[in-house]
């Protein structure tokens, strides 16, 4: 195989393009992470300094950005006085158990559906897909009705149920392909070795262990970034982190500091976790057409 | 010496009259048979993958289909008050598109937010991959690019809220400062509104077709670039003629399913503006949501998420078309095995 | 250990047919080959005999045995695959340990059986090597390992040295071969190499387009091919086909070419005339059947012309123009002709081949 680097020879204009490049990159990487920045900086600002702005076209006044007295009154504020521990559990919950839920129910159908060939299979992948796709707004009411019918507003068990319809689909479909990936001849190898056709499954699992894993995590974050479902599914007893923090936008006292603050809370763990699984994040993002 | 035909291999084979006979019609010398087995056994039972499958496809087939059937129903029929049975509605809710402006209007801006969009996040997105292909820091910096990609939507549109308030939004006096934007805050003009939408959308979503260029960018075929060059192509022309046709596919992914998520995630826009100023942002699925939950208009409500779902329905076709076409299906071979 | 018979298999692949009407017998502990191209439902065979497919239509016993119904758990078969298919998380010791395992032996005696096999394949110093770290043939003889731990009825290799490099692959038939008869196990092999099958086989089966065109002993396909596809598909380089007519002339029954005149001896005529055969034949002749010298009018009774030499060390594979036709002649080594130098060739009667040039079936 060929070397990747390909020959460059040095001309005017490659020179030009470099400097261009790295300007780019330069304002690119501002432009990500200034409202980032800016969260976490008027996390720890007392109100007063968070509201603090130069006059128009001061730059020199950008300093005002970094000039405050760091407080974390707002943090104690999110967990002593409004009860943002119970949210935060609530939202690890709810997305943990249905990441859960969907891996062990879509590993089975997944499995299913990449070894067993049979009239209909790909519309049957098709409907199973779309119901991943269908506008969340187009199908809250009815959905609300199901749930109420079953007593689940409100409670956890329902907001695991409301996570898993979006996050079922799919694993369903992300999964078939790692199971895609894993020759058959495996499985047959080891039901000659004298395994039963679960053990055979079995024995398979750990090569699809990683990508599960991290299809695992990617379907923790879908659950803990909802809002919609959980505002409405979830509304009352099992209040997660997104609705409780659109809880402090009241109309005559947004409460600007707790709100950066809980945007920090929410943003943090989902950080890190992306950083974790970034080697399958494009797969898990697009549904599993496109691999890294 | 005659012209009689005599064959059989004799090995193995019971009724050789019938094997004669079916042997007679072989030009190339092989032995060949010709007719069918009278008795097949029992196929045997594939319960076993069934069973796997059911749990899902129940539990599906109960946030679908239900759901669907209800937004048909709803749509057809005017509820009857209190006990009283619903009515017929003769189309009533469909009818009324024609002359329904916030629905035509909200069909406009959604395709006009989502043109938007696309064009500005594929724009940036591919040029930074091309650009981060090239860097040694790659790594490290689309790690950095792609943190937006994981916050929630709503604390996003919160974030961002704060960036543009008139009063003390950083975004707001910078913008002012550059001497873009005038007296009025970014959401309060009607004029600038979608723009402060789009600009949001851009900043969440363009590192997703960042990383999906760069995943199609390392499969472009080296031996296609080195010929290419050889013919006396320079890096640009390289660019679009070979590179380019090579994560095209990949693109269209990425745009199809961003173009279904503006659909589907509209937390964002609902605490930026929640469709204002006036109707400046009332995109379709905001005006849906209004719809059902400001003015618990049900029977209406559904009649829009139908449109909305017949589109999504459309597009993700047109979606799994783009998957399943196996040449542009690439795949690493055999997961971490390698 | 145990008869395998085949009855009367057929296997469909919906609309498609694999195998059709396959009868076939691998007596207790011999070693059967069954050889085709790519797509003759050799694969098929070997699938439905380990259980890990469906049989369409037909039985197969081992021994008395019907297995149709049985899961490969319940055979007690053990098989090699084409691509070896070891479990890649997966320890050399614990790879051939599976099967053990599986069976619920204890750990000593999986320690001592394991061990035993690895000696026999010489791995031994592999066993805590993961697949990934082993070359082509380590990671082959891991499969077998695998698949002798168990003291199975039946082996099942599928093309089990097909990816190996060529040197490994003579190197390997050796082994199998000694590996079979010192275990003693019935086995079944499938391959598309001609060379594996005659070298390796007491039987050969050989399959085309989903039909057995002959089953014998190594020897029996390679002298008396049962049809013209046999006769051409085994031996290399393979069998020369030429269109002759027969006729009765004072000299007894003669082979006529445009080119050349040959009679055919006594036990030949009456083969022929016993089997009712066509004017119309195709002659056959293995190319080291064929005598060459160099030169015009250099002796031999056909006059020809060289097409080209190709010089194999050892040997020489001359291709000779005879009128229409081109044939290839294996001969010793001797100087190179240039194109279109005269020669001449001569068939020995007794060591030709006729088959019926309407269905290709051998009369001798």
């Amino acid at each position: 195989m060929a070397s990747r680097e390909i020959a460059q020879y040095p001309s005017a204009s490659r020179r030009v393009f470099g400097v261009v490049t790295i300007l780019f990159i330069a304002f690119y990487l501002l432009w990500t992470l200034l409202p980032l920045l800016i969260m976490f900086l008027s996390s720890f600002k007392d109100l007063l300094d968070a509201f603090q702005l130069p006059a128009t076209g001061d730059w020199g006044g950008v300093a005002t950005l970094f000039t405050f007295e760091p407080t974390t009154k707002h943090y104690e504020n999110l967990f002593l006085e409004l009860n943002f521990g119970t949210y935060l559990g609530n939202s690890l919950i709810a997305s943990l158990g249905s990441a859960g839920i969907s891996v062990v129910l879509g590993s089975m159908a997944a499995y299913s559906l990449s070894r067993l060939d049979f009239r209909g299979k790909n519309h049957l992948f098709f409907w199973i897909i779309s119901t991943r796709m269908a506008p969340v707004v187009a199908v809250l009411v009815p959905l609300y009705a199901i749930f109420r019918s079953l007593d689940l507003i409100g409670t956890l068990p329902g907001l695991i149920l409301a996570y898993t319809t979006f996050n079922l689909p799919f694993a369903i479909w992300i999964l078939k392909g790692f199971f895609d990936n894993v020759p058959y001849a495996i499985e047959e190898a080891s039901m000659c070795d004298g395994s039963t056709r679960l053990q055979a499954l079995r024995m398979i699992l750990p090569l699809v262990a990683p990508g599960i894993g991290a299809f695992l995590v990617l379907c923790v974050l879908f659950g803990w970034n909802d809002y919609l479902f959980s505002s409405i599914i979830g509304s009352g007893g099992a209040k997660t982190l997104p609705p409780a923090t659109i809880g402090l936008v009241q109309p005559q006292n947004i409460q600007w500091g707790s709100i950066m603050a809980a945007g920090a809370v929410t943003t943090v763990p989902m950080l890190f976790l992306g950083v974790l699984i970034r080697r399958y994040l494009v797969a898990g993002l697009t549904m599993g057409a496109v691999r890294e | 010496m005659t012209d009689q035909v005599v064959g059989d291999t004799g090995r193995g084979s019971r009724g050789s009259a019938r094997l004669a006979a079916a042997e007679a019609a072989s030009p190339s010398g092989v032995r060949t048979i010709d007719y069918t087995p009278q008795r097949f056994n029992p196929t045997p039972s594939r319960r076993y993958y069934f069973y796997m499958m059911a749990p899902s496809i129940i539990l599906l087939a109960g946030i679908s289909i239900y759901p669907f059937i209800w937004l048909v129903y709803m749509s057809l029929h005017t509820l009857g008050e209190a006990g009283q049975p619903d009515v017929w509605n003769d189309f009533k809710n469909f009818t009324r598109f024609a002359t329904d402006g916030k629905f035509q209007q909200g069909w406009l801006l959604l395709i006009k937010y989502s043109a938007m969009c696309m064009v500005l996040e594929v724009g940036l997105g591919v040029f930074l991959a091309v650009i981060l292909n090239r860097s040694k820091l790659e790594k490290f910096l689309v790690t950095l690019i792609l943190m937006p990609m994981m916050m929630a939507p709503i604390i996003t549109g919160l974030v961002w809220l704060f960036l543009y308030n008139g009063a003390f939004g950083w975004y707001h006096w910078l913008l002012q400062s550059i001497g873009i934007l005038g007296a009025t805050s970014v959401l309060g003009d009607s004029d600038i509104a979608m723009f402060g939408l789009v600009a949001v959308d851009v900043w969440q979503w363009t590192p997703l077709i960042t990383l999906i260029t760069l995943a199609g960018l390392k499969r472009v075929p080296q031996d296609q670039l080195e010929a290419n060059m050889v013919d006396g192509a320079g890096p640009v022309r390289n660019f679009f003629t070979v590179a380019m046709p090579n994560i095209y596919p990949f693109l269209l992914i990425a745009v199809l399913l961003r173009f279904m998520d503006n659909f589907r995630f509209i937390d964002a826009i609902l605490i930026l503006t929640g469709g204002g100023p006036g109707d400046a942002t009332n995109i379709l699925p905001v005006y849906l949501f209004d719809v059902s939950f400001q003015y618990f208009k049900l029977g209406r409500g559904a009649a829009v998420a139908l449109t909305l779902l017949l589109v999504t329905i459309v597009l993700g076709m047109l979606l799994v078309k783009i998957f399943e076409d196996p040449k542009r299906k690439i795949k690493v071979h055999g997961g971490d095995e390698g | 250990m145990v008869e395998v018979n085949i009855q009367n298999v057929w296997k469909y692949y919906g609309k498609t047919v694999a195998v059709k009407e396959l009868n076939l017998k691998c007596p207790e502990n011999s070693f059967l080959a069954i050889l085709g191209p790519s797509g003759c439902g050799k694969s098929s065979t070997l699938r439905m005999l380990a259980g890990l497919e469906h049989i369409s239509a037909g039985d197969i016993f081992f021994g008395d045995l019907r297995v149709n119904q049985l899961p490969p758990k319940e055979r007690d078969i053990a098989m090699v695959f084409e691509n070896y298919a070891l479990y890649p998380h997966k320890t050399v010791f614990e790879n051939m340990a599976n099967p053990l395992r599986l069976r619920n032996v204890n750990r000593e005696e999986i320690d001592k059986r394991v061990r035993r096999a690895a000696e026999l394949l010489q791995i031994e110093m592999l066993l805590d090597r993961k697949p990934m770290q082993l070359s082509g043939g380590q990671k082959q003889r891991t499969a077998i390992g695998r698949a002798i731990v168990r003291e199975p009825k039946v082996f099942l290799f599928d093309e089990p040295i097909a990816h190996l490099d060529a040197k490994l692959r003579a190197h390997m038939r050796g082994e199998l071969k000694h590996l079979q008869r010192r275990l003693e196990t019935t086995t079944i092999y499938v391959t598309h190499d001609q060379l594996e099958a005659m070298s390796m086989a007491d039987n050969i089966a050989v399959m085309h387009e989903g039909v057995l065109q002959q089953f014998g002993t190594p020897s029996e396909i390679y002298n008396h091919p049962a049809n013209e596809w046999v006769a051409g598909f085994v031996g290399e380089p393979p069998m020369n086909f030429l269109n002759c007519r027969l006729e009765r002339g004072a000299d007894g029954v003669v082979a006529v070419h445009p080119s050349f005149r040959l009679a055919l001896t006594d036990a030949q005529r009456r083969l022929l005339e016993e089997k009712g055969a066509e004017a119309e034949v195709r002659l056959g002749v293995r190319p080291d059947t064929i005598a060459y010298r160099a030169g015009a009018g250099s002796g031999l009774g056909i006059a020809a012309k060289v097409f080209v030499t190709e010089p194999l060390g050892g040997d020489m594979i001359v291709e000779v123009q005879l009128g229409a036709d081109r044939i290839t002649v294996k001969t010793k080594i001797g100087p190179s002709a240039n194109l279109d130098e005269p020669c001449t060739i001569a068939f020995d009667a007794a060591r030709i081949h006729l088959f019926a040039a309407s269905n290709g079936i051998a009369y001798f």
